[in-house]
């Protein structure tokens, strides 16, 4: 009762606070601090990973950059982190914030990484309208393409995915892909696992082979569902493709009402429970029988008597 | 009882105890009416079950949160007063306790009553009573519910047994005596009797069959009321997750069914006129009876308090904050005072125990025992598990609806019609064994 009644009073000052505060004018950062500079490049690799980190940490209150789909908190929602108003911060603005937090907002000082928060950070400034000319200007270019393909290649004694993209100029000529970062995900009970490891992008030739998990389990016969995308729609639209491939470990599924328990059904009741039940319910009733049965007895011993 | 002052030389002959004790069970004045009244209330009632039937158990004030409420409530109330009838006709009577002869009948008349009704509260609780016999059908060993019913079951048939064979003699006295019984009677006399005569064959052999039951139902009545307990001890919520609670059920059960059994016995002794056999003595045995099983279980309360109250650990405290000085602390501490604490220390004093201060005591004990189920099972089923967001605000409160109280009206008005009927068309008193304790000959003749 005391702790509910502590963390009710909590939230209830977190979102007092958060109402006077939590806002891009209320909330002063230190000089020394604004004046940081994100030590990492704008690249299209680095948005990507910030794009990532960012579903992962932020996306959850403040919704999509520039969508204003963010979490409806009273009295203050969380700010559109794509909005220009917020994105006239500096950097180092908005590394402080993220690592402080304020009201409703939490610290993430310790739960993400600081290069994590710059990829946020660089993520985030590909929405900034003044400084997105900035942000274009990236290591690989592309030449323009149309009918982008995503062919998958597994490649089962080395456990290994091949994936390769490529797109037809307007030359006609069909050509690779050179630095997309691609996703490879296996299927799990809940959601996918990213499998990727650590340099998913596209060589020169479009190609980016990962090394399937050795130990990863599979079905019955080691198959797992495998979904292979570019991790970022906003270069060619939605690209994937899906395929099972078996390149997990076989792996009996235990199911956990299979054995016997408390918790399974009838037929797997516990063997004790069941001798326990039945026995009592025999013994006891049998007597109750017999006592029956005595009973027609007793106007028979009345007759003996003559 | 060695201590037992001498039974006072009395005048009572067999003729005298046949014509007092069958007396009442030819003489209608007043119990029609009785009768009609308590037929009227079912049939108003039967229309609110109705009701519930045809709409549903959102008639009744149960909701997501507390979905065991009244009903639950008295159905565990019911199974307590039921045990009376294995402490008085079982226990006592295997330790060859000879006051509790002229009483072990009603014991056991309310035992078969309420353990009866107990079970039809039950499918009184179900929205789909049609179902019921699912539970045997497809019922998991592991459930405490199956146990529950089976043991109910079990405790109904043993106890209707040990109503009826000890009757044997007296239904062929019936047979004999009651010229004037309808035609329907007679039969059943006949047929229940079973050709009794008393001859030493017949009498051993009687009396084995009724040792033997007396035997089983010990294991039986304790399992029903054990597992009842473990209907609500199998779980994990703050307040019914205690290990003591089996032996705390018992104990409660005998303090409740040795109230229901005195105010029984003040009913029959008054309106029955059969103060030559309930005695003063049998209230005063009675009351050091309250006494000793009310002090046991104060001694279980105690222990069931006041362990998690010294811890206080997370869950369980908002529960006990809630019965110590919470919302329920009127009826927790009600239930305490009322129905154990004063009536211990009033009954310890001699003059409590003549026969109207004892049964209005009682009259409190076991109304302390029915709101001490009703604050067992609903302040812990209005905290749950888990918190919902944006509950509705008729979840987290529990007010039984009319209907509801209704229906709990019903299987009250059917206990009392229950043994209304049986103590009409048998005799409440054992003539036989009454007689043969005051070494007076019994003759029953072919």
């Amino acid at each position: 009762m005391k702790n509910t009644i502590k963390n009710i009073a909590a939230l209830f000052l977190i979102f007092i606070f958060s109402g006077s505060l939590a806002n891009a004018q209320g909330w002063t950062v230190p000089n020394s601090a604004k004046k940081k500079q994100n030590p990492y490049e704008a690249t299209s690799k680095n948005v990507s990973t910030g794009k990532k980190i960012y579903n992962l940490h932020c996306k959850s209150c403040h919704g999509d950059p520039t969508m204003a789909n963010m979490l409806p908190l009273a009295p203050v929602a969380p700010t559109d982190l794509g909005a220009q108003n917020f994105l006239v911060q500096s950097d180092g603005e908005i590394y402080y914030k993220v690592n402080k937090g304020q009201g409703a907002m939490p610290t993430f000082e310790k739960t993400i990484s600081d290069e994590d928060k710059w990829m946020v950070i660089a993520f985030l400034r590909s929405f900034d309208k003044n400084k997105k000319v900035k942000q274009q200007v990236a290591e690989v270019k592309n030449p323009e393409v149309t009918d982008v393909k995503l062919e998958l290649n597994v490649n089962e004694a080395n456990k290994t995915l091949l994936a390769k993209l490529s797109g037809v100029t307007k030359k006609g000529k069909r050509v690779g892909l050179q630095g997309i970062e691609m996703s490879f995900l296996v299927k799990r009970s809940f959601g996918y696992l990213d499998v990727s490891g650590e340099d998913p992008y596209t060589n020169e030739k479009g190609d980016v082979t990962v090394q399937f998990p050795a130990d990863l389990p599979g079905d019955r016969e080691g198959q797992v569902n495998m979904l292979v995308k570019v991790t970022d729609d906003a270069f060619y639209g939605k690209l994937e493709e899906a395929r099972v491939v078996t390149l997990g470990v076989p792996t009996d599924p235990v199911n956990p009402l299979d054995e016997r328990a408390m918790w399974g059904t009838r037929a797997n009741a516990p063997i004790w429970i069941i001798v326990t039940f039945v026995g009592g319910v025999l013994a006891i009733w049998s007597v109750i029988f017999l006592v029956l049965f005595q009973m027609i007895k007793l106007p028979k011993l009345a007759k003996s008597k003559d | 009882m060695n201590d037992l002052p001498k039974q006072k030389e009395t005048n009572l002959s067999f003729e005298k105890i046949k014509k007092d004790i069958l007396h009442p069970m030819q003489n209608h004045k007043g119990l029609e009416l009785w009768i009609v009244f308590l037929i009227t209330v079912i049939s108003v009632c039967g229309w609110a079950y109705y009701i519930q039937l045809k709409d549903g158990l959102g008639v009744t004030g149960m909701r997501d949160y507390v979905s065991w409420g009244l009903y639950i409530a008295n159905f565990v109330f019911f199974v307590a007063v039921s045990l009376v009838g294995m402490l008085i006709s079982s226990i006592l009577g295997l330790l060859r306790i000879d006051w509790i002869t002229p009483i072990s009948r009603i014991a056991e008349i309310i035992a078969v009553a309420f353990v009866a009704v107990a079970g039809l509260v039950i499918v009184l609780d179900m929205g789909r009573p049609d179902r019921v016999l699912n539970v045997m059908i497809h019922g998991r060993f592991q459930s405490p519910i199956l146990w529950d019913v089976t043991v109910i079951t079990t405790y109904l048939t043993v106890s209707a047994l040990l109503l009826i064979l000890p009757m044997i003699p007296d239904l062929a006295i019936c047979k004999k005596e009651l010229t004037k019984a309808s035609p329907i009677m007679k039969k059943l006399y006949n047929i229940l009797s079973l050709g009794y005569i008393n001859t030493p064959e017949q009498h051993k052999h009687l009396h084995k069959m009724i040792r033997t039951l007396m035997v089983l139902i010990v294991p039986i009545g304790l399992a029903i009321h054990t597992v009842t307990s473990w209907l609500f001890a199998a779980t994990l919520r703050n307040g019914w997750d205690t290990t003591i609670f089996g032996p705390y059920f018992v104990a409660g059960a005998f303090v409740a069914g040795s109230a229901a059994l005195i105010i029984a016995m003040y009913f029959f002794r008054v309106n029955y006129k059969l103060q030559d056999y309930i005695t003063d003595l049998q209230f005063d045995k009675m009351g050091k009876l309250l006494v000793a099983v009310c002090l046991v279980y104060l001694y279980f309360n105690l222990n069931e308090f006041l362990v998690p109250g010294y811890k206080m650990k997370t869950g369980d405290d908002i529960h006990l904050k809630e019965l110590f000085y919470g919302n329920w602390a009127i009826m927790f501490w009600a239930s305490q005072l009322l129905g154990n604490i004063i009536p211990i220390i009033l009954l310890v004093n001699k003059k409590f125990r003549k026969p109207l201060p004892i049964m209005i005591i009682s009259l409190f004990v076991l109304a302390g025992a029915w709101f001490k189920r009703y604050v067992i099972v609903i302040p812990t089923m209005l905290h749950p598990h888990l918190p919902i967001q944006n509950v509705p605000e008729n979840f987290v409160h529990y007010y039984p609806s009319a209907i509801e109280i209704s229906v709990t009206v019903l299987s009250f008005a059917l206990v009392l019609l229950i043994i209304t009927v049986l103590s009409k068309i048998f005799p409440v008193v054992p003539i036989v064994e009454t007689a043969e304790s005051k070494g007076i000959e019994v003759k029953i003749d072919a």
